[in-house]
């Protein structure tokens, strides 16, 4: 029972393991993504501003604050609740900036901020999962630890124990019937 | 049966409560949760699993428009039998044509379960992450 509880917990952890591998990959992933990103956006921003001039573009981005709706859930990844984050709604294409006073230099900025917007949203959600999965694989580690080195060896001592009682109770009992045998001869 | 058996036991049902405590009430076909806006399903223990929209236009690009109605989601991978293997529960040759399409190999089930191997399940969790589902084999059990 102990070797099928153990069995049952390793392969739970190899799952997570390769979870974890996977979830860090991504995570790596999606920090450089988010990482190129930026600097594109920061890059397109600073043209835009060298071309229209610092105060025009304040005065044209004022306007522009929208709400982005960003959907949260989670997901299980072998008993563990991660976080799930992904952003909705459409695209859009006016974004409340006037569209004759501006050039196409910041609908790219604005464009590009919108993607860092997305990126940012699926570092968040690889960066929680890998803590949550690291955490859970610390506490399964230790479990199966605990079956294989506590438990498991424990419950083999006492059927060894047992067994050799046993035998020698057999033992006994044999020597006892043959020195009755004797007797009764 | 011995004290440390009836814990071990004990442990065992907990642990497998814990960690299939994801499967979901019930599945939903991809062309509902397409029309969704917020496409979900809820799990035994209440809480709610997203799925992420691209993942659904990515299956939805590899099938047919009639078949999305009979492709049930999440797909549920099958752990337990074998450490280096996965078995993919399909009803209905659905499941089989995706999987095939997803990890590009030709792929046949055999008594409603396709078996994969660990590199093929890494790669296919990779490209179907919310909408495959890990259960753990409860017949250990018996």
């Amino acid at each position: 029972m102990a070797e099928r509880v153990q069995k049952i917990v390793r392969d739970r952890l190899s799952i997570l393991c390769m979870e974890f591998v996977e979830t860090a990959r991504e995570s790596v992933e999606a920090r450089r993504r988010l990482l190129d990103q930026f600097s594109q956006a920061y890059k397109a921003l600073s043209i835009a501003a060298g071309y229209h001039g610092y105060i025009a573009l304040e005065k044209e981005l004022v306007a522009t604050e929208g709400v982005s709706k960003i959907a949260a859930g989670s997901r299980n990844i072998a008993g563990v609740r991660t976080p799930s984050f992904e952003l909705t709604g459409p695209e859009r294409a006016i974004r409340g900036y006037s569209l004759v006073d501006t050039s196409s230099c910041v609908d790219r900025a604005a464009q590009l901020a919108e993607k860092c917007l997305e990126s940012t949203a699926e570092l968040a959600e690889s960066q929680r999962s890998l803590e949550l999965l690291g955490m859970e694989i610390a506490r399964t580690k230790r479990i199966s630890n605990a079956l294989e080195y506590v438990m498991i060896p424990a419950l083999q001592a006492t059927m060894k124990y047992l067994y050799m009682k046993f035998e020698e109770r057999d033992r006994e009992e044999k020597s006892r019937l043959k020195r009755i045998k004797v007797l009764l001869q | 049966m011995l004290p440390y058996d009836r814990m071990l036991q004990e442990y065992l049902r907990d642990e497998l409560r814990v960690i299939n405590a994801h499967l979901p009430r019930n599945q939903k076909s991809l062309a509902d949760l397409l029309r969704e806006e917020y496409p979900h399903v809820v799990y035994n223990n209440g809480s709610t699993h997203l799925f992420k929209r691209k993942e659904l236009e990515y299956l939805a690009s590899l099938i047919d428009a009639d078949k999305q109605e009979a492709l049930l989601l999440p797909v549920l991978i099958e752990l337990g039998q074998n450490q280096g293997e996965a078995g993919v529960i399909c009803v209905g040759g659905i499941v089989e044509e995706v999987i095939s399409k997803v990890l590009d190999m030709p792929i046949k089930g055999k008594q409603k379960r396709i078996t994969i191997y660990r590199p093929q399940l890494a790669l296919l969790r990779r490209k179907l992450k919310t909408t495959t589902q890990y259960v753990f084999y409860p017949r250990v059990l018996e």
